[in-house]
């Protein structure tokens, strides 16, 4: 990450990713974006929480969390043009496999926006993605292409979340499906351009 | 109240009767040739979004389809849809259609919900994971977790042992779950129910002791379950008819043979809970009554009316321990219970629920029958194979405050003009010619006024943007030739001018629309005429601008552009007109009450 002599509020990367120098990023070195990512300020992404060998070693035997992970181990993986809003937390889910405690790593695709406030600790998010402010996505869940999740949604842990699903409630159950014209919608690539060092005006 | 956000929604014609009876066939007709004055008939009547029908017509775009062939939009509630695929929406899989008959809508493989929160259930081994393999001995930590399993809710703890509900093995819970009832208790699959009653029908006939029959009659009846007791009901029925057939063959029917133990009527019971298979032609022939059944073989069971158990349970449990009418409706049908007959009183007789299935749909034009969006098949793709959505066809309608009157206030002030900005985007690859028309006054009970400042302008096409970039100084020409304004920004420094477009670029047009919204009080006084006093309804406070939107733009006659037909005049060389018009609905926002 490249420190240009003008202190704007991101730091742009060579990849196009915006990473707000307000935003928390924990364990850099286990978290990896696609580019043209956008990271607001006081989003946390935890890449500490990385993958412990789940082999019967001694250092499982402690919480199982950081120091142990060797450092290829990725820990969360961003694809390109997706949007961290403000104040939202990702967070690998974690559980007990054969006995010790290991974090799983969270993947996600392709133009995936998450809301201020939305705590994510899913398996996997595909592409297409939106997810709305203040929503809980709880451990190792599912989310595939092409879903929407309304505000202040709980999507329960383990759910799987269909194509096409619009979803909402607490727990998060399919209220909806989106429907063909919707799909543009889904596109991030005017809102990355909306935000960064010079951001341009929205379109009408 | 919540702030509403400016919303378009377009009506679908297909709502409409009088579109339906004039304009279908024009529009299927392929050079439309429809001039203004054609559409006279329509002139007298303005769509009023606040009917109580629009509310079945008025979709956002996106959820609107169009049919390429007939030239016209196509809502969700007029498209016919067909099923290209069932699948489980928690594992993914995809079902066939010969399982869905045996099998039902719901996923057999080890899919649940919880019947408490409806959250995903998951397989866990009751054997604790020992926490003594932390500190201790490692080798046993290896060492994969063994039965007995239960399903557990990670939403809200419910475990299936609260049900009394354990499984051997982790796998095919389905195919588990269906041999046991709630408590532990194993259930009879239909196949074993079948093959008892054989049984006990050989044990009869090989003559065991009457007296005998009494006390196992009674011990049977303690666990005949609906099921069950469905079965011999239904055998012993047949085999009562077989012998009414027999033996009244000859005999004629009576006008008293209508009661219960009848056996006309009792076929006819059959054959509706039976499907029909025991419908017998020659029905109207038999007479007499049959006899009842007698003992639990015969489907004989006698009602249990002791509630105390269930008071007691209530007064134990309480509240908590009964269940809410969602839960129940949430419940698959379920016959296997004892006490339930499907209707579940305690939370302790709820059952973990299968996924339901989910499908993949096709649309078809309801008048062509062409399809005009089929998904792929397989359930993990997400493309379409055709998907024709209204939104690649007619203008978008974005709307905003005008900018520059201060900060938007979130409701509109009575009496007030207020200004918006309505932005359409042409996504063809035409220059297409945009007429609007609205009432000067909306519809209902508080009559706002609106002014449409430009009702017919040109949208450039919609080329691609690598051209724009390429050719900035052409755009900027034809911009200039076309005289409206002297670059992209507000025409006339940021005031609005009647006539004139407030912006425009490549393939959007930005025009003002003035509205003066209408005082919220309802009239005190009436004139003579019956006039609506009463108090302020639903929304009614939300101002909505019905409009008018008429879409021209010419075609290449070759016919393989967007929204063409073949013509069938090859002589003529000269492009193609085509035709769309529709109404719509413009939200603006919500009159403030002062």
């Amino acid at each position: 990450m490249s420190r240009r002599p003008p202190r704007g509020e991101y730091i742009e990367t060579d990849t196009g990713n915006k990473v707000a120098r307000k935003a928390t990023l924990v364990g850099t070195q286990n978290i990896m974006l696609g580019g043209k990512t956008v990271i607001q300020p006081e989003v946390m992404i935890r890449g500490d929480l990385a993958r412990s060998v789940p082999s019967s070693s001694s250092t499982a035997s402690s919480s199982g969390a950081a120091g142990g992970a060797p450092p290829n181990n990725t820990a969360v993986a961003i694809g390109r043009y997706c949007f961290l809003s403000r104040g939202c937390c990702l967070r690998p889910p974690g559980r007990l496999y054969k006995g010790a405690f290991t974090y799983m790593p969270l993947r996600m695709g392709d133009h995936v926006y998450i809301g201020p406030g939305t705590v994510v600790q899913a398996a996997s998010i595909g592409s297409h993605v939106h997810i709305g402010q203040r929503v809980v996505v709880g451990e190792f869940a599912i989310i595939k292409d092409y879903v929407r999740i309304l505000d202040e949604t709980v999507v329960p842990p383990n759910m799987v979340i269909p194509s096409f699903s619009i979803v909402a409630g607490q727990p998060a159950r399919v209220v909806g499906e989106v429907p063909e014209g919707g799909h543009e919608a889904f596109e991030l690539r005017e809102l990355y351009k909306t935000v960064g060092n010079n951001p341009q005006p929205a379109p009408s | 109240m919540a702030p509403l956000t400016p919303y378009t929604f377009i009506q679908c014609p297909c709502s409409d009767p009088s579109t339906l009876a004039s304009s279908r066939p024009a529009d299927a007709s392929s050079p439309t040739s429809i001039s203004g004055q054609e559409r006279d008939d329509d002139d007298g009547r303005t769509f009023d979004p606040r009917a109580p029908r629009s509310n079945y017509s008025l979709y956002p775009l996106e959820y609107l389809l169009y049919c390429e062939d007939c030239h016209q939009i196509r809502c969700p509630r007029c498209v016919s849809e067909e099923i290209v695929t069932y699948y489980c929406p928690n594992c993914l899989f995809e079902v066939p259609s010969s399982n869905l008959k045996s099998e039902g809508n719901r996923c057999t493989r080890s899919c649940f919900q919880c019947p408490i929160c409806i959250g995903p259930l998951g397989v866990t081994s009751l054997e604790k994971p020992a926490d003594a393999n932390l500190l201790a001995a490692p080798d046993n930590a290896a060492s994969p977790p063994s039965g007995p399993y239960i399903l557990i809710c990670s939403y809200c703890n419910w475990s299936s042992t609260e049900i009394g509900i354990q499984f051997d093995k982790p796998n095919s819970i389905h195919a588990q779950l269906a041999k046991m009832r709630n408590g532990g208790v194993t259930r009879l699959t239909a196949k074993e129910r079948k093959e008892k009653r054989r049984e006990a029908a050989a044990q009869s006939g090989t003559g065991v002791p009457p007296t005998a029959a009494p006390t196992t009659t009674g011990g049977d009846g303690q666990d005949l379950d609906v099921e069950a007791q469905f079965a011999n009901l239904k055998h012993f029925y047949q085999g009562q008819l077989a012998d009414a057939n027999a033996a009244g063959a000859s005999s004629l029917s009576s006008l008293g043979d209508l009661g219960f133990a009848s056996p006309n009527s009792l076929s006819r019971i059959m054959s509706i809970y039976t499907g029909g298979s025991l419908h017998d032609k020659k029905a109207k022939t038999r007479v007499g009554t049959m006899r009842e059944a007698l003992d639990s073989d015969e489907g004989f069971k006698l009602a249990d009316l002791d509630e105390s158990g269930a008071i007691e349970k209530l007064h134990e449990e309480g509240y908590d321990g009964t269940v809410s009418s969602e839960q129940l409706s949430n419940q698959p049908p379920n016959v296997g219970e004892v006490q339930l007959h499907g209707r579940s009183r305690f939370a302790s007789e709820l059952r973990p629920i299968p996924y339901l299935l989910r499908t993949k749909r096709s649309k078809r034009c309801p008048i062509c029958r062409h399809i005009i969006s089929k998904p792929e098949a397989k359930v993990q793709t997400t493309r379409f194979r055709i998907r024709l959505v209204a939104g690649s066809y007619i203008p978008s309608i974005a709307i905003r405050p005008l900018p520059g009157g201060g900060p938007p206030p979130d409701t509109l002030q009575p009496l007030r003009p207020a200004q918006f900005l309505l932005t359409f985007k042409n996504p063809i690859f035409e220059t297409v010619k945009v007429t609007l028309a609205s009432p000067a006054t909306t519809p209902g009970r508080f009559a706002s006024k609106v002014t449409v400042l430009c009702p017919q302008f040109e949208i450039d096409a919609n080329t691609d943007v690598w051209d724009e970039a390429l050719n900035k100084d052409g755009d900027k020409e034809r911009r200039r030739r076309k005289g409206e304004d002297s670059g992209s920004g507000p025409a006339g420094g940021g005031q609005a001018e009647a006539g004139k477009i407030w912006e425009r670029g490549r393939n959007w047009v930005s025009i003002v629309v003035e509205v003066v919204p209408a005082s919220l009080r309802p009239p005190t006084i009436s004139f003579g005429k019956k006039e609506d006093t009463g108090p302020l309804r639903e929304d009614e406070d939300v101002l909505e601008i019905p409009m008018f939107v008429r879409v021209e733009w010419e075609v290449d006659a070759g016919g393989d552009e967007v929204g063409s037909v073949p013509s069938k005049d090859k002589d003529k060389e000269a492009k193609e007109k085509r035709e769309l018009a529709y109404w719509c609905v413009l939200g603006l926002g919500r009159v403030s009450q002062g």
